[in-house]
């Protein structure tokens, strides 16, 4: 089924000249790992907040098109209406706190109190995402007195405990250490597997390509192709819009190292690993 | 531990358990009986009161540096109405050449008596209430959850904006700016300093606006709350007596 359709979108934020998005058309089936990449301004981050209403419920600016999330068209629905399908994590955790709240456990049930879930409900789903997130021993602590790597572990379990369909991710790790950013993926990937859609932008390439089914490349507010990752970072041009395949495929291209079965180069370390060792074996 | 402007203390006492609600009703009636009976030995039995129910929430320590922050306006009640009151007639006595007066002393007494008693029943609600529960009391009374939020996120965003001035000092200061010295040296310094903490904590609240909209801030549905309180008995009771209390009070003004 058809978690996200957009058609045709096209936006232009408000004071500004040139569209931010130019026409954007594409479409994701539930519980697909959809990575965007692409160089800064490329629209990424303004497609990220088109999907959850944000863009133009909340930036206004000049809107056209047609963009529907699990049956819900954003323009007809507003931003806590849309919540119960979409939610967003962005860059900055220390943002996404609340402030209201004193615990990590109320924190979470901010989103859920809101939403008028009844009490029973909010616990059980506390309970949920603090053991999915691994959350569960800081829970009495203040938000603010976690790490970055725990504070956005904290926004995404605030994000799941409403139970959106879909969730998605504007640069999450882009303020973490190498710690924080790893707490933050394995915490992704195992959204993953309870079968939510994610939109997830992200710079850090080899986790995308490692993580994701598909691939969007954007630039300058188009999508330039949307695909496998395998088969977008074979592209010969990905440098002429800010990005580099992810390091083993570069070097098994260097080295010539093919899947035989596909003709494709590697994209992740696993594959690329494989593919050399056999490669070895073949030579000797 | 993350600062929050919150002066409250966690206690396991009868008085920390009480309806928030009953709290501000308490503050309203400590205050308002002084006014409605203005004899001094009311204020005094309402201090008395209030030290009792601040000794039973072992909060009395608290209370001190409260009480000694008052000192300097108790003090110059004492002495502007010792001195200068309308009524001043009979002299109490001289200290060098300067002359105090029994009635202006008397009045500064029972003006004191009233500050303390209005500092003291304070004092029992912020020490003993958690103000995320004060506030969602009172949003369940009807106080707009927009306003609540504001309350109740300025005690933990105040301080976190003081660190991040702290920081910013620390970036200028490395970049040669001076921001200690005289007069003229600080108020150089402070433009710098103002202009990277206004404008951050202006993304700030504008990402924080973006969290809050995804979290269904606005959402119409009726909210919950995850700390809801049962209505027990004894809050029914302790309303009761303060609302007797009250009409008590304006009775006896009326007869007196």
């Amino acid at each position: 089924m058809k978690k996200i359709i957009v058609e045709n979108l096209k936006y232009r934020y408000p004071l500004s000249e040139n569209l931010a998005l130019k026409g954007i058309s594409f479409e994701v089936e539930g519980g697909e790992f959809i990575g965007i990449i692409g160089r800064n301004l490329a629209g990424k981050s303004t497609l990220c907040q088109a999907l959850v209403g944000l863009v133009p419920h909340f930036y206004k600016g000049a809107y056209s098109g047609n963009v529907e999330i699990s049956g819900m068209n954003v323009l007809e629905n507003n931003i806590s209406e849309l919540s119960k399908k979409i939610g967003i994590v962005f860059q900055n955790p220390f943002t996404q706190i609340t402030a209201a709240k004193l615990t990590v456990y109320e924190e979470i049930a901010f989103g859920l109190e809101n939403m008028g879930i009844e009490i029973k409900e909010t616990i059980r789903r506390i309970e949920y995402v603090l053991h999915l997130l691994d959350l569960e021993k800081y829970k009495d602590r203040n938000p603010f007195e976690l790490s970055g790597g725990q504070m956005q572990r904290l926004a995404i379990a605030s994000i799941i405990a409403m139970k959106p369909e879909i969730i998605v991710l504007d640069e999450p790790t882009s303020q973490l250490d190498p710690q924080g950013s790893e707490e933050v993926f394995k915490a992704i990937q195992s959204l993953s597997r309870e079968g939510i859609t994610i939109m997830m932008v992200e710079q850090k390439i080899e986790k995308i390509a490692q993580y994701a089914d598909r691939v969007m490349l954007m630039s300058d507010g188009e999508v330039v192709d949307f695909d496998v990752p395998q088969k977008i970072f074979l592209r010969d041009d990905l440098l002429n819009y800010g990005v580099q395949a992810p390091v083993f495929t570069r070097v098994c291209r260097s080295l010539n190292i093919k899947n035989k079965n596909t003709g494709l180069y590697p994209v992740t370390l696993d594959e690329a690993y494989e593919l050399m060792v056999r490669h070895e074996q073949n030579r000797s | 531990m993350a600062k929050t402007l919150s002066l409250y203390v966690e206690r396991n006492t009868f008085i920390h358990r009480v309806d928030s609600i009953n709290k501000i009703l308490y503050v309203l009636v400590s205050v308002a009986i002084p006014l409605i009976l203005p004899y001094k030995f009311v204020a005094v039995l309402l201090i008395l009161i209030s030290i009792s129910f601040l000794l039973l929430a072992k909060v009395m320590r608290r209370v001190i540096p409260l009480i000694e922050f008052s000192v300097i306006i108790l003090l110059s009640i004492v002495i502007i109405q010792g001195l200068f009151h309308a009524g001043n007639k009979t002299v109490a006595f001289h200290i060098a050449r300067i002359t105090f007066y029994k009635e202006g002393l008397s009045y500064a007494f029972t003006l004191s008596m009233r500050v303390i008693n209005i500092l003291l029943a304070f004092a029992i609600l912020v020490l003993t209430t958690k103000p995320s529960e004060l506030i969602e009391a009172l949003v369940k009374k009807g106080l707009s959850p927009r306003f609540g939020y504001v309350l109740s996120s300025a005690l933990q965003i105040i301080p976190q904006m003081m660190s991040a001035v702290g920081s910013i000092m620390d970036a200028q200061r490395s970049r040669g700016l001076e921001t200690e010295g005289n007069l003229a040296v600080r108020i150089r310094a402070f433009f710098p300093l103002i202009g990277p903490v206004v404008m951050g904590s202006l993304i700030e609240t504008r990402e924080r606006a973006m969290a809050l909209e995804v979290r269904a801030f606005n959402s119409r549905e009726k909210k919950t709350f995850l700390n809801e309180r049962q209505n027990l008995r004894s809050d029914n009771v302790i309303r009761l007596i303060l609302f007797s209390i009250l009409s008590l009070s304006i009775v006896l003004r009326v007869l007196l």
